[in-house]
């Protein structure tokens, strides 16, 4: 009588079907990414079309995981993932030896992550390699059902493991409600972003129509339904799928016009149940789902026999399913009409007999589910102990949402007042419950609750709260962007006598790093000094002292001091290295090496210190977090001096930590700044994807802006004015004017884009566009003026870029104007603005017809810089307008010009110093003018074709250079063309002839 | 079989709404696209009540626009994402009307239903559109917006201060648009009381954009419960819903 349960066939699903196949399987190929994220009603038939989809990539070869969120709210940090590798590792064979001990390594991690000193970032690189050793390099599917319950961890991992920073080739196939996107769902932004990626696909399934409404009921009954009744049907289901089988199920067991409502079919089933399987499917309702079967056997204390054949009728009447971890709801509309069918004494008891199974025999997610039940069994007294812990395991796992979640509850709990028979809370500090709560608050970004938490813990007392508190509570209030009042609150604890010292100086060294983020830099300064002074006269205060010499030589920096900064910040270093931990000396490395490449310019010496700093930190085990905040200071330094090549091994040197969040995006992008600037559109395209799923989780605003850039910057090297535009309008209506050195580059793209559309003759000039970039313009121009002597330098050479633009819209360009932004940037060392700059003033010089020798020389001088950066694109303009000119680039360059950037002095690889010195000594020996057969070639290409001729596959020399096989595919088949070959052996002659002595 | 929902032109409005604006331009432009195709819709036509809302819509997101690359306000980013954020739900609200769905706010779905009724006068129906619009999708918006930021709504912040900015721009939009549409009823209006109207409206908006902050703060509070946050969504849509009927019943008419 079981026998059609879950055999409907799957109907009128077919496309959506192909979509998912097209989309999770054919489309992915080694190291990349994809996701389909299916959203619709109840009902509509979401778990049908994943578990139906699973199974036809289980067939095709993939490694697929299923697991299923819980609405208990934030239960457990990434509770779906582990259901998901549970299950899969059920499923192995005995032959699967080596998958399954992989997987339970994976489930330990999980057990045993300590929390404290490791990050959660760490947390997710770990999950991301556990899942790789899982896959074997097999493509890897990741099923979410209930996805609208997922807990916040579980959603960052999601997100991580899209961005590609797993480096897995991995599917994520997932079904979220509609009903519940509607409100404020925090899935709802995250979806709102993926579905521009092209890597992601948002799904949304609509009910059947008639046709698919009339073949589903017919396949249940077994023959085409008669056509008042096929009407019918029609009209009570609108074409839900579940509903329509129900209802033809009805129409073909004769029990028709029954019921009208899903309400009622269920209904009137469960009351049809004989009195154990009434009881069961209740029971099943009321717990944790999957509800295993022993636990089901304590709380319905049946006898082995007597539950079977109750829940084989719950199961024949298709209100329950079983699988092998246990028991559901056959779909949780069930759940909805059951919630008002209990007696609250009913629903009482039986969490109460889950809660004492549960004490009984620990179970997966066993505190929260204790916490749950004893809570809804009217038992805080008993809830309490179990919420405490599942919050302690939470912060363990770095869910602090979670956790954070678990001790409110635990406030509430322990404030519940006891009535009746039932154990009272055991006695526990609300001081260190407030506490607890509020850090937790705090670290999962709800500062305001956090402060709220800290209110309720001193507000009861006449006294001050301690000096510690009242430093936590300016933590949270800056942390919340309260500025003022968490002035106040340093400034209290300065003046308060009944505070130590080492507060003091903690309170001083916090202080002046608030005021140095408000821009008030003399006071920063005074309080920085305030703070060495306490310190001084305490020991093992390096963390103040590093804190307090860091602003100070900030402040210093940007009153035009910078000497004086400088030596502040170096002597932090030094006593962070003599007297401080591992965390003291790292933080020093770093603000020097932000000082030296950030405000005061000095890129060459800030590059060597953030290298040796990220040298240093690894050494003292603290990789992951600041060797790559190092390595990406380094890198963007590398690319400002122009040596490119050796800025693409540091950042791909940096991402093998795996970097997650703010760090990854930030690596993401320095790298991005690269491929844009080789022309590599591929490369840009993947990273701007990259970083777009990463800020789909939220936060940092300050990354959209650079992201906006670089995608403008890309677009205006593919022509595609459209795509350049809709980025700086997009920039412009979200930066605050008071950034003015993105706003400036922000309007020098915009300008570029209008001035080329001018010089196109084919692209109208957006003239709006054009009006609204002159008054950015203007703002960047007065606010600079008053702005710090660092901020105002950085922002000029945007200025001036943006004055030479407009020139080009006004006229044919002014030649002055560009050569004024050239000099610049060339006071900056950026060579590669300088580059385009010097094009440009040729180009103008150019077009009046005057003074030929002069652009000549621009355009050598253009071209010796762009082409050893390996600027692909700018090259190409260049040799472009040469073409045009006719103009020799190849001539010797006049002296002097283009400062020879260092691309190639320091380009020796890592890998194989023998080789990377061969691939160095044929790019310096490639000189000859005119006879080179490799003049054409960039620095990259160059290096690309040594790995060719040394017989090196592309996978090998993608390896070797940090870079995709794929772009290597590109280089190669530019460098086919450039050589006018068509085979490696050919273009592998030519290098070995020009490789000079 | 049926006609569709859009009329005439519903093949176009399916089209428009399958895109999703990512930024104001984008916005503005899309509401732009979309009054064009409202005011196509018979039998009404330039009348369609959902025109006149979509019309006042789109006169105040060009002018926070205009205010976005003015410098008018503190904190753009978060004025944009709140922008781009309240704006979807609204054609989330268009989107669930299209396919008949049973979930289609109920705040919107009174106004939907008139679209193409006999009896639409347009103050109301732009009122009505507002009324859902700010009491039921903007404390929505804003919780989303706040979420996504990683910030959160506090009294006496920048973010704050530019939310109440837009005040500004709707009081000073809405008398000249009153005075476009509404020469009968305003002849009536001046004999009972001239200011009836202007109090009227500048209140609305005033006063439920007050209660939409601090349901906003409500939701944020519970937004990691999703039944709590439930039970709020439907509060909001219950309370939306009938004051949007109010509006448009005779005696939301008389009321004017």
């Amino acid at each position: 009588m079981a026998s059609d349960v879950d055999t409907a066939p799957l109907v009128g699903r077919a496309d959506q079907l192909a979509v998912l196949r097209a989309a999770l399987h054919d489309g992915t190929g080694p190291g990349q990414t994809a996701a389909v994220f299916v959203t619709g009603e109840s009902g509509v038939g979401k778990t049908r079309l994943l578990t139906e989809a699973a199974a036809r990539l289980r067939d095709a070869g993939a490694v697929v995981l299923t697991g299923s969120c819980l609405d208990i709210g934030d239960a457990s940090p990434l509770h779906p993932v582990l259901q998901a590798l549970r299950r899969f590792d059920a499923d192995l064979t005995t032959a699967q030896a080596r998958t399954s001990s992989a997987v339970r390594g994976l489930l330990r991690t999980f057990a045993e992550d300590s929390g404290g000193a490791d990050s959660a970032g760490a947390l997710l690189e770990r999950v991301s390699r556990g899942l790789s050793l899982i896959a074997e390099g097999r493509p890897l599917v990741l099923v979410l059902d209930d996805l609208q319950w997922v807990d916040r961890t579980t959603r960052q991992l999601l997100l991580y493991l899209l961005a590609g920073l797993g480096d897995l080739q991995l599917s994520v196939l997932a079904a979220v409600r509609a009903e519940s996107l509607q409100g404020a769902h925090p899935l709802r932004r995250v979806l709102t972003e993926l579905r521009r990626l092209r890597s992601v696909r948002v799904l949304d399934l609509g009910p059947l129509d008639r046709a698919g409404t009339d073949l589903l009921a017919a396949e249940i009954v077994g023959a085409p339904l008669a056509p008042e009744a096929a009407e019918q049907v029609w009209q009570r289901s609108g074409g839900n799928p579940f509903v329509v089988e129900e209802l033809a199920r009805d129409l073909r067991d004769g029990r028709d016009g029954l019921s009208d409502t899903l309400r009622e079919i269920f209904l009137s089933r469960v009351d049809a149940l004989p009195r154990h399987a009434h009881a069961a499917v209740h029971a099943v309702a009321a717990g944790v789902e999957p509800v295993e079967h022993w636990l089901l056997a304590e709380v319905l204390g049946l006898p082995e026999a007597e539950l079977i054949e109750a829940l084989r009728e719950a199961v024949a009447h298709r209100l329950l399913v079983g699988a092998d971890d246990g028991y559901r709801l056959r779909h949780r509309l069930v759940a909805e009409v059951l919630a008002h069918e209990l007696l609250p004494a009913e629903r009482a008891g039986l969490h109460r007999r889950y809660a004492e199974a549960l004490t009984r025999v620990p179970a997966e997610l066993h505190q929260a589910r204790l916490a749950h039940h004893w809570r809804l069994a009217g038992e805080p007294g008993r809830a309490l102990p179990a919420a405490m812990a599942a919050a302690r395991e939470a912060e363990r796992l770095h869910g602090f949402a979670e956790a954070h979640r678990h001790w409110t509850a635990a406030l509430q709990l322990a404030a519940t007042p006891v009535t009746g028979p039932v154990d009272a809370p055991p006695e526990v500090d609300r001081a260190v419950l407030l506490g607890r709560a509020a850090e937790a608050a705090h670290k999962s970004g709800e500062h305001a609750r956090a402060l709220s938490l800290l209110a309720e813990l001193t507000g009861g007392e006449p006294l001050d709260p301690s000096c510690a508190v009242r430093i936590q509570r300016a933590r949270y209030l800056a942390a919340a962007g309260r500025s003022a009042p968490a002035e106040a609150e340093y400034r209290s604890v300065l003046e308060a006598a009944e505070c130590t010292a080492r507060e003091r100086a903690n309170a001083a060294a916090r202080l002046a790093e608030l005021l140095l983020h408000l821009g008030r830099y003399a006071d920063a300064g005074q309080r920085a000094r305030e703070a060495l002074e306490l310190a001084a006269s305490v020991d093992g205060s390096t963390t103040e002292v590093v804190l307090a010499s860091s602003a100070l030589g900030f402040s210093e920096a940007f009153l035009e001091d910078p000497d004086a900064g400088l030596a502040v910040v170096r002597r932090a270093l030094e006593t962070a290295e003599r007297s401080g931990g591992p965390e003291d000396v790292a933080c020093a490395y770093l603000h020097l090496a932000e000082l030296l490449t950030g405000p005061l310019n000095i890129l060459e010496e800030g590059v060597v210190v953030a290298r040796r700093g990220a040298e240093r930190v690894a050494e003292l085990g603290l990789g992951r977090t600041y060797e790559t905040r190092l390595l990406a200071i380094a890198t963007n330094g590398l690319f400002r001096v122009g040596q490119w090549a050796e800025a693409e091994k540091v950042v791909a040197a940096a991402l093998r930590h795996r970097p997650s969040g703010a760090d990854a995006v930030e690596l993401l992008l320095a790298r991005c700044r690269l491929s844009v600037g080789y022309g590599d559109v591929e490369a840009s395209d993947r990273d701007l994807e990259a970083v777009a799923t990463m800020l789909a989780g939220g936060g940092a605003p300050r990354h959209v802006l650079p992201m906006l850039i670089l995608r403008a910057g890309l677009a205006m090297w593919q022509g595609r004015h459209d795509v350049a535009r809709q980025a700086v309008q997009r920039g412009l209506t979200e930066s605050r004017s008071d950034d003015v050195v993105l706003l400036g580059t922000l309007a020098w793209h915009g300008l570029r884009a209008e001035a080329e559309a001018h010089a196109s003759r084919t692209v109208a000039v957006d003239e709006t566009a054009v009006r609204r970039l002159r008054d950015a313009v203007d703002r960047v121009a007065a606010k600079s003026a008053t702005a710090a002597g660092p901020v105002r330098v950085n922002a000029n050479g945007f200025l001036a870029l943006c004055t030479a633009e407009l020139s080009r819209l006004d006229g044919r360009g002014d030649p002055d104007a560009w050569a004024r932004s050239a000099a610049e940037w060339d006071n900056r060392n950026h060579p590669y603005p300088a580059a385009y700059s010097r094009l440009r003033q040729a180009e103008a010089l150019l077009a009046r017809r005057s003074r030929s020798s002069t652009a000549t020389a621009l355009l050598r001088q253009a071209h010796e810089m762009a082409s050893s950066l390996g600027a692909v694109p700018l090259t190409s303009e260049i040799r472009t307008l040469a073409g045009r000119a006719r103009v020799e680039l190849t001539g010797r360059a006049q002296p002097g010009a283009g400062r020879v950037p260092a691309a190639r002095a320091g380009g020796s690889r890592a890998s194989g110093p023998a080789r990377g010195r061969t691939a160095v000594a044929a790019e310096t020996a490639a000189t000859p003018p005119g006879a080179d057969e490799l003049a054409l070639l960039t620095a990259r290409e160059r290096e690309v074709l040594a790995a060719v001729a040394e017989g090196l596959t592309n996978k090998e020399i993608g390896q070797r250079l940090f870079i995709s096989e794929r772009t290597i595919g590109v280089h190669v088949s530019h460098i086919f063309d450039k050589l006018q070959v068509r085979t490696r052996v050919q273009a592998s002659a030519i290098h070995l002839r020009n490789r000079g002595e | 079989m049926t006609e569709p929902v859009w009329g005439p032109v519903h093949a176009d409005i399916v089209d428009l709404l399958a895109d999703h604006p990512e930024d104001v331009p984008a916005v503005v432009d899309h509401l732009t696209k979309l009054q064009d195709l409202l005011v196509r819709l018979p039998p009404l036509e330039q009348s369609c009540p959902l025109a006149d809302f979509n019309r006042l819509y789109l006169t105040i997101t060009s002018r926070v626009l205009e205010g976005l690359y003015d410098d008018y306000f503190a904190d753009p980013v978060f004025l944009s994402r709140l922008d781009v954020e309240f704006a979807a739900r609204y054609f989330d609200a268009m989107r669930l009307w299209t396919e008949s769905s049973p979930t289609t706010p109920r705040a919107w779905s009174c106004l939907f239903k008139r679209m193409r009724g006999p009896d639409a006068r347009p103050l109301p129906s732009a009122a009505a559109g507002v009324n859902a619009h700010i009491n039921f999708d903007l404390p929505f918006a804003l919780v989303t917006t706040f979420d996504h930021l990683e910030s959160e709504p506090v009294d006496g912040t920048e973010q704050h201060r530019d939310y109440l900015k837009i005040n500004d721009i709707f009081a000073d939009k809405i008398p000249t648009l009153r005075r476009g549409y509404l020469e009968r009823w305003q002849l009536l209006l001046d004999m009972l009381n001239g200011d009836i109207d202007d109090w009227y409206q500048g209140e609305l908006v005033e006063y439920t954009r007050d209660v939409a902050w601090r349901n906003a703060q409500k939701i944020w509070r519970c937004r990691h419960d999703p039944q709590a946050r439930d039970d709020e969504r439907t509060r909001l849509d219950d309370n939306a819903a009938a004051l949007g009927r109010l509006l448009l019943s005779p005696l939301g008419a008389f009321l004017q």
